[in-house]
């Protein structure tokens, strides 16, 4: 008898510590409230990263990953208060749900004051009213669609100024140098425009077609899709006419090689690629063009770069660096002014306010976020001031010249 | 809409001519000898254990960057260290033997010891193994493309090399001597694996394992040897079709099996899963298909055909082309 009251005595006390542990859990802040209130800043801040991490799209974030991990560890060398992250992974390529989760995870992290991510326009548009209720204002280093920060007629814009900002030039700016380049610079009227199927390419294919056309070009267009590298039927069915290709993809792999199938197949277009495709360690088609950010090569933080990834500037990557800088100076900023303490909601305001120079965004121009419209496509969240694509020209030796 | 889609079409046709036709023949041919050699290992392993293995656009994947691997060591495509001949021929053996060895190890691990299992647990096995390789290519390789600039091979300066040789036009379209490689290659393997199963004592055994494992092993056979075996030779394949995939397309990457390995599984029913002779003619098939829709439609509908024709099938043929309806003892 004396066995079993004890043994109900020893369950007892089991349950007791699980229903207090339990309980005391639950009061920590895990709620959306909590984790939007005042945070210590104390010797480290951290970041969420939300990116692809695997599937398909897995190949264009590896490089946000790498510029984002370099940025990190540049920023952390020269200042007190120091950055970690928590990654995401969104997964990209269709599966919006999952990037989703990933909001909503980073939403009730109470550790994290600022977000670089996501990956894609679909994305941010799926998830705005996440970050939203939970004062975040994404970084984007790669989501492109002009809606995102401009209303135009017939589409309104997808996200809530001030909660959203992005460290690449939209599509509408990308397109327009593009097509004013192959129209007044090349006089080139016959024009083939090939997407991969994916919102980034489709938004630029759309934008360079209508100012093409705009303009009196003939403009045909063809699809295909990421995962298929078979090229040759795609360029057997290109019009005779034809006298340049326009590619805006986001794997310069793909693009070397439909280069290389064109050339094998005797045909002598002059091929086009975006700055998806900006890569000069891989997609090095002599003759061809690529539209890209005007990048100082010979800076020293791109050249440590490249050392330590041989050789291979992952370009594409290269706006998550400047996201993640946007987010430390904004926590740093805001961490000073509440004298240690800080909200995501002061985060947020502080990276409307961030400048950073020329040679600390590593874009080729200072970035500054623009707080109304500007020109035809910019809108509050979008870089101001210079931000523009510049045009290259690849040499022989696989080198990039700029010509526009 | 529907007339305008149509009016489209016959526009295409007629501008892109006779030459086009050849033109989309020929990439049809070369596609779908890749996808024939890969839709074998998956006929091969249905035939003989009722399997789809999953994994096995992932051992294609695996073979096409032992190709590259071997091809590196070698100096690379621009700057070989070897006589090309030599170079391609090890880099065939390294990848067919490796991603054979990968097969007889996926077996050995994930498969067997879920012989008498039911049929659904085998089927996850395959989908976990499948993901378990491309994650782990993945990581080792970053995520990143690797091309193997075959078409640079041999070549001086950077310059296309012998491997973009015409064998011969027609109507002004070349047949190059990688296109002629990748057919040829495929027709020769087909053929010695026509021969291993319908003329030999191992093919024999093989038969009579598909047909009745139970009873092939009363008669003697050492049907885990004969199964360990058809994955070997399956993937060994798979291997072969990574390298000339490699030397023809180029673009290698970790998630590169996926949808080949898709179309080749579709390869595979359409000729009549279990058929040898049904996969090759289904991967010819899917080729073509690919390509004229490819051509003549717009590449946005080339995967809705193949896929299309995979649905039809099943509804239509459930046996595909060549296959034949099993008598079940009951």
């Amino acid at each position: 008898m004396l066995k079993k009251v004890g043994v109900v005595a020893v369950l007892a006390a089991l349950c007791s510590v699980v229903v207090a542990t339990t309980a005391w859990g639950s009061a920590k802040p895990r709620t959306l409230a909590a984790a939007t209130g005042s945070v210590k800043c104390g010797k480290k801040v951290t970041i969420g990263v939300a990116y692809p991490e695997t599937g398909p799209a897995a190949t264009l974030g590896a490089p946000q990953w790498d510029w984002a991990n370099f940025a990190k560890s540049t920023w952390n060398k020269s200042h007190k208060l120091k950055i970690a992250f928590v990654r995401g992974d969104t997964q990209l390529a269709g599966n919006n749900p999952q990037a989703v989760q990933v909001a909503h995870a980073f939403a009730s992290n109470g550790k994290i004051l600022a977000v670089t991510g996501p990956a894609g326009s679909q994305e941010m548009e799926d998830t705005a009213s996440v970050w939203k209720g939970a004062s975040i204002a994404p970084v984007s280093g790669s989501e492109t669609r002009v809606a995102l920060t401009r209303a135009l007629p017939g589409t309104p814009r997808e996200t809530t100024p001030g909660y959203f900002f992005r460290t690449v030039p939209n599509d509408g700016q990308q397109g327009d140098n593009v097509a004013t380049f192959i129209h007044n610079v090349l006089k080139k009227k016959n024009v083939r425009i090939i997407d991969d199927e994916e919102a980034y390419s489709q938004g630029l294919s759309l934008q360079v077609k209508q100012d093409l056309q705009a303009a009196g070009a003939t403009v045909t267009t063809d699809h295909i899709s990421q995962q298929n590298p078979d090229y040759n039927s795609v360029i057997t069915a290109i019009p005779h006419n034809t006298q340049l290709v326009y590619i805006p993809w986001q794997v310069p792999a793909m693009a070397q090689q439909f280069y290389s199938q064109l050339r094998a197949n005797g045909d002598k277009q002059i091929v086009m690629g975006s700055d998806g495709t900006d890569d000069p360690s891989t997609f090095k088609g002599a003759g061809s063009y690529v539209s890209g950010f005007p990048v100082d090569t010979s800076a020293s933080a791109l050249k440590s770069f490249q050392k330590a990834h041989n050789g291979d500037p992952e370009t594409f990557g290269l706006p998550t660096y400047t996201s993640v800088m946007v987010n430390a100076n904004a926590i740093n900023n805001a961490c000073k002014a509440g004298h240690g303490k800080t909200t995501r909601n002061a985060v947020r305001k502080a990276v409307a306010k961030v400048k950073l120079s020329k040679s600390l965004s590593l874009l080729g121009f200072p970035v500054q976020f623009l707080k109304g419209n500007a020109g035809k496509f910019q809108g509050p969240g979008d870089m101001g001031g210079a931000a523009a694509f510049g045009i290259y020209q690849i040499q022989k030796n696989g080198a990039y010249t700029r010509v526009g | 809409m529907h007339h305008l889609v149509l009016f489209n079409i016959i526009d295409q046709i007629r501008s892109l001519g006779w030459p086009g036709a050849f033109s989309l023949l020929r990439n049809g041919l070369v596609l779908g000898s890749l996808y024939a050699l890969i839709a074998l290992g998956y006929t091969m392993v249905y035939g003989i254990l009722k399997l789809l293995n999953f994994a096995h656009g992932d051992i294609y994947m695996v073979g096409a960057f032992i190709g590259y691997g071997v091809l590196v060591a070698f100096g690379g495509a621009l700057s070989p260290t070897i006589p090309i001949v030599p170079l391609i021929i090890l880099m065939f053996a390294v990848s067919m033997a490796g991603s054979g060895f990968l097969g007889v190890a996926i077996e050995r691990v994930a498969y067997r010891p879920l012989r008498t299992a039911p049929r659904i647990a085998p089927l996850i096995s395959a989908l976990g193994v499948a993901f378990f390789l491309e994650s782990s290519v993945q990581l080792l390789t970053n995520s990143a493309h690797y091309l193997y600039n075959g078409y640079q091979l041999g070549g001086k300066n950077g310059n296309f090399g012998p491997l973009l040789n015409p064998v011969f036009t027609v109507d002004g379209i070349p047949v190059t001597v990688v296109q002629t490689l990748v057919i040829l290659t495929a027709v020769a393997l087909m053929g010695v694996l026509v021969y291993l199963v319908y003329r030999t004592k191992f093919g024999k055994a093989m038969r009579a394992v598909a047909f009745d494992r139970e009873a092939a092993a009363m008669m003697g056979i050492d049907t885990d040897r004969i199964i360990s075996m058809t994955f070997f030779i399956g993937s060994v394949l798979a291997g072969a079709a990574g390298v000339m995939y490699g030397l023809y397309l180029g673009d290698t990457y970790f998630f590169l099996g996926f949808l080949f390995g898709l179309k080749a599984f579709t390869a595979a029913v359409v000729g009549g899963i279990g058929s040898i002779p049904g996969a090759m003619l289904g991967g010819i098939l899917i080729g073509l298909a690919e390509s004229f829709s490819t051509g003549y439609v717009g590449g946005q509908w080339s995967e809705l055909v193949v896929f299309g024709l995979l649905i039809g099938f099943l509804i239509v043929r459930p046996t595909g082309l060549l296959g034949s309806h099993a008598i079940q003892k009951v």
